[in-house]
């Protein structure tokens, strides 16, 4: 079966207004079929927002150059016109926003937002979308929605702000649902509901999910496959399982290392020692080298390619399989 | 909501008293003596003296205040003393003209300085954001007595299709009154134009950085629905206290427009009443403006409240 999205070589450059140009994302390849969900892990600026965005197309188109190809259910979203992508959005392509304190229109009830999504996509009468509308915020277990629909966001707390964005999101029932750092805002208790409320979401609707997180404790407990960027690139992808058990790139070896556990007393947190490279001038070789505890002369070089360590495993690390090193 | 009001309108009452008080003090430092002003030709003492004791300007500054604010609150500002006539009459005569030309001016100047603003900032960098730019710096630095001359000069002595000075009334030839004010009006709402303008850009440019734009733009709403729904109704709530702010400035302004273009209003009734030594008519011209100002305000005020769910309560 094709994958219901597949992006080939995504490449995406922000020119600056001093002339600068970032390389914000490289050669980035990624599938997701049907039903599955992928989470995308780095830390921030590693460009897995911006990868979202470009999917969306969403990015500033002035400032952003965006190349490769974008497939969703069969035809390119980076060619297609903006008429088009609007049509998308919204409701086969749906997204949900780091920030819900500031991601709701503070002018506007909460109903009317998501009541637009229907209207726009749907049609039909205010009437049935405001059903509709109702119907969705009791999905993500809003109290009394009937009553909390004609509310300001301004009324509602994090939590409750960010199940409005995920009612607003499944509005239209996407095939695909990008979530960028959906929890990150949020204290603890409420990012275990979120999260919760996501797996349910996702055994009722079968979309895919692509999430976005920097912490691997939520893919662990969410995803089905797991791609790791750093500085712009992927450097590895495995099944979660997997990636977990055993980490075939060094990257992912020092952000599975620097977890703080709670069965173990550490004086200090593990940390990777350096600093993330300048994507106004990327390095010539391996962009994690400088980082690199296993580095060898040959990394500085030539950027390593993706390599195949097993089926469905791939790590951009010359030295992959990392066993024998780890232990 | 209703707290607020209350709490709102309750301040009212010391602001105009401290005001009456203020115009009242301050006339009493205008150089110049009534009497002799009333008396004309006549220097005969005992007429002055008469005059004096007829008007209570024999009486101490308190007492003679407390006699006019007495006749104030029912709505007796005195009469003229040049002409006799009741001042309420001169006010009733005179303020309409005033507020139409103020209404017009600020209908110019929202209906120019918003659109301006938006487009500036949708089209920021752009040929029409440095040409908007420019009519703002435009519209900010020139002055109000030489854009009304040449104005007059181009649309009544050179085109001949307005006329130059003068006023008719609303009710008695629509045609003839908007025709005598829209050249007035337009140089009075013009900096004001020039000032929503800038906010309104900057506003907007805040606004369209803002999350819920991007959210807006997420769910596949056209680039219009956007900007004129998302955006706009967020960007608009300071500017709509900003431009009833500006309505102050409108009332100066009038003062020197109106003499420009010769328009029997409050600003030319103040200006004749200053140079005539006619304290009563000064009083109550100044008193009600200050009242119409801060009727304004609290317009203002409860405008903002009501576009602003938040403050809702």
């Amino acid at each position: 079966m094709s994958p219901l999205i597949e992006i080939r070589d995504l490449r995406i450059r922000f020119h600056g207004d001093d002339g600068r140009i970032t390389h914000a994302v490289d050669s980035v390849d990624l599938s997701v079929a049907n039903g599955a969900t992928l989470g995308l892990v780095g830390e921030s600026g590693c460009g897995k927002s911006v990868t979202s965005l470009a999917i969306m197309g969403l990015l500033p188109k002035q400032t952003t150059e965006v190349t490769g190809a974008i497939r969703f259910d069969g035809f390119d979203l980076l060619k297609a016109a903006d008429q088009t992508l609007r049509d998308l959005r919204g409701n086969r392509l749906a997204m949900i926003f780091q920030e819900p304190m500031t991601s709701l229109n503070p002018s506007f009830t909460i109903g009317d937002q998501i009541i637009e999504t229907i209207l726009r996509h749907r049609g039909g009468s205010r009437k049935s979308a405001r059903e509709r509308a109702i119907d969705l915020l009791r999905r993500v277990h809003i109290p009394s929605p009937e009553r909390r629909i004609d509310e300001y966001p301004h009324k509602l707390s994090g939590g409750m702000r960010q199940r409005v964005m995920i009612a607003m999101a499944l509005a239209c029932d996407p095939q695909l649902l990008i979530a960028d750092e959906p929890t990150t805002a949020l204290d603890v208790t409420l990012q275990a509901q979120i999260l919760e409320l996501m797996r349910e979401l996702k055994a009722a609707s079968g979309a895919a999910i692509i999430l976005i997180t920097h912490d691997l404790g939520v893919v662990a407990e969410v995803c089905d496959e797991v791609a790791v960027m750093y500085a712009g690139e992927i450097v590895e992808r495995a099944p979660v399982d997997e990636l977990f058990s055993a980490p075939q790139h060094p990257y992912t070896v020092g952000l599975l290392g620097s977890i703080p556990r709670l069965d173990q007393r550490a004086e200090q947190l593990a940390t990777i020692e350096g600093m993330v490279p300048n994507m106004a001038q990327p390095p010539a070789g391996c962009r994690f080298a400088a980082r690199c505890p296993f580095v060898l002369e040959a990394c500085t070089r030539a950027p390593p390619p993706l390599v195949d360590v097993s089926p469905g495993h791939v790590s951009r690390c010359i030295r992959a399989p990392l066993e024998i090193l780890v232990s | 909501m209703l707290n607020f009001l209350a709490r709102r309108l309750a301040q009212i009452v010391p602001t105009l008293f401290f005001v009456s008080v203020l115009i009242f003090s301050l006339q009493q430092l205008l150089p110049g003596d009534p009497a002799l002003v009333m008396a004309g030709e006549e220097r005969d003492p005992a007429v002055i003296e008469q005059i004096r004791h007829q008007y209570r300007l024999d009486q101490p500054v308190p007492v003679q205040y407390a006699y006019w604010i007495k006749g104030v609150l029912v709505g007796d500002f005195g009469e003229s003393l040049r002409n006799k006539m009741p001042v309420r009459e001169l006010i009733a005569q005179k303020l309409p003209v005033t507020l139409q030309l103020g209404a017009m001016a600020i209908i110019i100047a929202f209906l120019i300085g918003i659109p301006a603003g938006i487009v500036a900032a949708v089209k920021k960098g752009t040929a029409w954001d440095y040409g908007a730019n420019f009519f703002a710096l435009w519209g900010i630095s020139t002055p109000n007595f030489w854009l009304g001359i040449m104005l007059i000069f181009l649309f009544s002595i050179e085109l001949g299709w307005l006329p130059a000075s003068g006023y008719v009334p609303l009710s008695e030839d629509w045609r003839a009154s908007l025709a005598a004010t829209i050249m007035p009006a337009f140089v009075l709402g013009n900096a004001i134009a020039a000032i929503l303008m800038r906010h309104t850009r900057s506003a907007m440019l805040q606004v369209l950085e803002s999350d819920y734009v991007r959210t807006a733009r997420a769910k596949g709403l056209s680039e219009r629905s956007v900007i004129l729904k998302h955006a706009m109704r967020n960007a608009l709530t300071p500017i709509i206290t900003l431009g009833a702010l500006e309505l102050g400035t409108l009332l100066s302004g009038a003062v020197l427009t109106e003499q420009i273009f010769s328009i029997p209003g409050f600003g030319k009734l103040i200006v004749d009443a200053v140079f005539n030594r006619d304290y009563a008519v000064v009083q109550g011209v100044v008193l009600v403006t200050a009242t119409v100002y801060i009727t304004l305000n609290l317009i203002a005020d409860i405008a903002y409240i009501l576009v602003n769910p938040r403050l809702r309560g």
